[in-house]
């Protein structure tokens, strides 16, 4: 599988306090995402995550270290990179759009500056308006929108060049909830049914662990880890422990979990809507996962789920970065 | 429209070809929109051209035609000053315009936006001056339609005068443009340069003459070589040769002029496109493409 975005100790300095500290925001960062990858940069504020994100869209050049997106240099081959690229910078919450122009007129003017062909842009502004329920106010001057529907032009904008690799950062925020949860199934199908590679910010764990194929943490600068949501829970669990889920009272399903031998402790009985979920630390997993069932089924309780419990990106996240902000 | 019509709409070939005209025409536009936005603001625009000249035509009945004569410009102040008034909003223009639109842009947090696209940014900034160009066109136009139909300023204009005039027009742009662009690419880098930049400009529009003749500064000589370093003062001085004096060719002080400014704007184009990269690549240096 092809490379569409590689890093190789990637660094940005930048002058604090009027020139006299240096202070670190990506540290020798080597990163390696895949074509068609969905990829999240996740950390916390402050991490670094904007500045590499720049730093791919050739607006930042690096101190020291390459990169290489969609095959070509950050540096050398910028005009080249940005013929590739979509980039979305969420956190502007609409303030990077002309204000004085119309939404399509907005969304013209960045069409004629990627040399769309006229009858292909005009196509495509017509779908992102609608797709983006933005057609009835599409020419209304951008400055009379809330922060919800500049965000969506932006995001129109950002998709409208067809580009390969989107770097988007923090790409639903400002959107309401249904807003969010349609850009996000349009990110996902750009990625799974057209191949687009992904690389995009958030401060939404949960986001991050529904689309994500493979996070990067970062801290202070630096990847701290890079694998699928999956895997960076188990490498990143402090116990052995499982997770029994089941309907009925509590109390009977902890004594039963109590008695077993190979169960350390109770870590935690947290009642759910319809169930009860008993986290327990245990001496060997795979011995717990055979013998919680049998127990409970001997006690006439039939539990729905016995499975290791790992922790949530949450934890992970918050595991990783020292509990950062 | 839904998900899926959406990607079917990704699905298409596209063939693109890059045409900086093509780019070029697109910031021009939109800079054009923008500017049609404020209709209020166009309106009061048209409306101080006309005060301006007629204020000009006042202040030229107090002007003594004798002392005038005296400096050699012929007798109307009217017609004297117009040529100042009617070019001295593109030395402003080409002055502060593009330093003025770089920084909306910075602020505006566009400029990254624009940046990532693959528009040369040159053609992005050269197009963003084009604002102030129409703006100075539309008053360059009204000032000498008002003073000459309207108050019987006597400006020589025939197709010889006019083919000068517009060779010491356009080397006037290009060389105090030039100086537009030191003064954008100090400004992107420092942000807060704009008083700077009016203060040239002013300085720039009171040495070169704009309202009086320049033979007034004899008795003040370091004013009057300071007048000298400044393009614009030529190209007034050789404007107003041609339209006040009706001076035709071979004139040796048109002559001089043109050749001043064509050395000014060999010197300085260079410069002023040298310092612009300077300043964009050093707030990408500095990541600041969105700072202010």
């Amino acid at each position: 599988m092809n490379i569409a975005v590689e890093t190789e100790r990637l660094t940005k300095y930048f002058r604090g306090d009027g020139g006299k500290e240096r202070i670190v925001a990506v540290d020798h960062v080597n990163l390696s995402v895949r074509e068609g990858e969905f990829f999240g940069l996740l950390g916390p504020n402050g991490a670094g995550k904007t500045t590499l994100i720049k730093m791919l869209c050739t607006l930042v050049i690096p101190d020291e270290g390459t990169a290489r997106v969609a095959g070509f240099d950050i540096v050398k081959d910028a005009e080249k990179v940005r013929e590739c690229i979509g980039w979305l910078h969420g956190e502007t919450g609409g303030r990077a759009l002309y204000w004085r122009l119309s939404a399509r007129d907005n969304l013209r003017f960045y069409a004629y500056l990627q040399n769309i062909p006229p009858d292909i842009a005009r196509r495509r502004i017509e779908a992102l308006l609608e797709f983006f329920e933005l057609s009835k106010d599409a020419d209304r001057l951008v400055k009379d929108f809330s922060t919800g529907m500049k965000m969506r032009v932006m995001l129109a904008r950002t998709l409208l060049s067809n580009a390969p690799i989107l770097l988007m950062d923090e790409p639903t925020v400002g959107l309401d909830a249904t807003g969010a949860i349609e850009t996000r199934r349009l990110l996902q199908a750009l990625c799974r049914e057209l191949h687009k590679t992904i690389v995009f910010t958030t401060h939404n764990i949960f986001e991050a662990e529904r689309l994500c194929d493979r996070i990067a943490v970062m801290n202070k600068g630096k990847v701290v880890a890079v694998d699928t949501p999956m895997r960076l829970s188990e490498v990143t669990r402090k116990y052995r422990g499982v997770e029994v889920r089941f309907r009925g009272p509590s109390e009977e399903a902890v004594k039963i979990l109590e008695g077993l031998d190979v169960v350390k402790s109770i870590m935690s009985v947290q009642p759910e809507e319809d169930h009860t979920v008993i986290r327990a630390e245990v001496k060997d997993e795979e011995q717990a996962l055979s013998e919680i069932p049998k127990a409970f089924s001997s006690n006439g309780l039939k539990p729905i789920g016995v499975q290791l419990a790992l922790p949530s990106l949450e934890e992970v996240f918050l595991s990783l970065t020292g509990g950062g902000s | 429209m839904n998900r899926l019509e959406i990607l079917q709409l990704f699905r298409d070939e596209e063939r693109r070809s890059k045409s900086g005209l093509r780019q070029l025409s697109a910031v021009v536009w939109a800079q054009l929109k923008m500017m049609l936005a404020y209709k209020s603001w166009l309106v009061m625009d048209l409306l101080s051209t006309f005060a301006s000249v007629v204020m000009y035509y006042f202040v030229g009945l107090q002007v003594d035609p004798l002392r005038l004569s005296q400096s050699g410009w012929g007798t109307s102040y009217l017609a004297f000053s117009l040529v100042g008034v009617a070019t001295s909003n593109y030395l402003w223009a080409c002055l502060t315009r593009l330093s003025h639109s770089i920084q909306h842009e910075i602020r505006g947090g566009t400029l990254e936006t624009i940046a990532v696209t693959p528009v040369n940014m040159l053609v992005f900034f050269i197009g963003l001056t084009a604002r102030g160009y129409l703006v100075s066109l539309i008053y360059l136009v009204g000032v000498f339609t008002v003073g000459v139909y309207g108050l019987g300023a006597n400006l020589s204009f025939n197709p010889q005068s006019f083919l000068i005039f517009i060779v010491l027009f356009m080397l006037m742009l290009v060389s105090n443009q030039a100086l537009g662009l030191i003064a954008a690419g100090i400004i992107m880098v420092y942000k807060r340069g704009d008083p700077l930049v009016f203060i040239l400009a002013a300085v720039n529009e009171f040495l070169a003459g704009v309202l009086y003749p320049l033979e007034l500064l004899k008795r003040f000589p370091a004013v009057q070589f300071l007048s000298m370093l400044f393009p614009y003062t030529y190209a007034l001085d050789g404007m107003r040769r041609v339209l006040i004096l009706s001076a035709s060719m071979p004139d040796v002080n048109v002559l001089t002029d043109i050749v001043v400014l064509a050395v000014f704007s060999l010197i300085l184009v260079p410069i002023g496109l040298k310092t612009l990269e300077w300043g964009y690549g050093r707030i990408r240096r500095e990541g600041t493409t969105s700072s202010y």
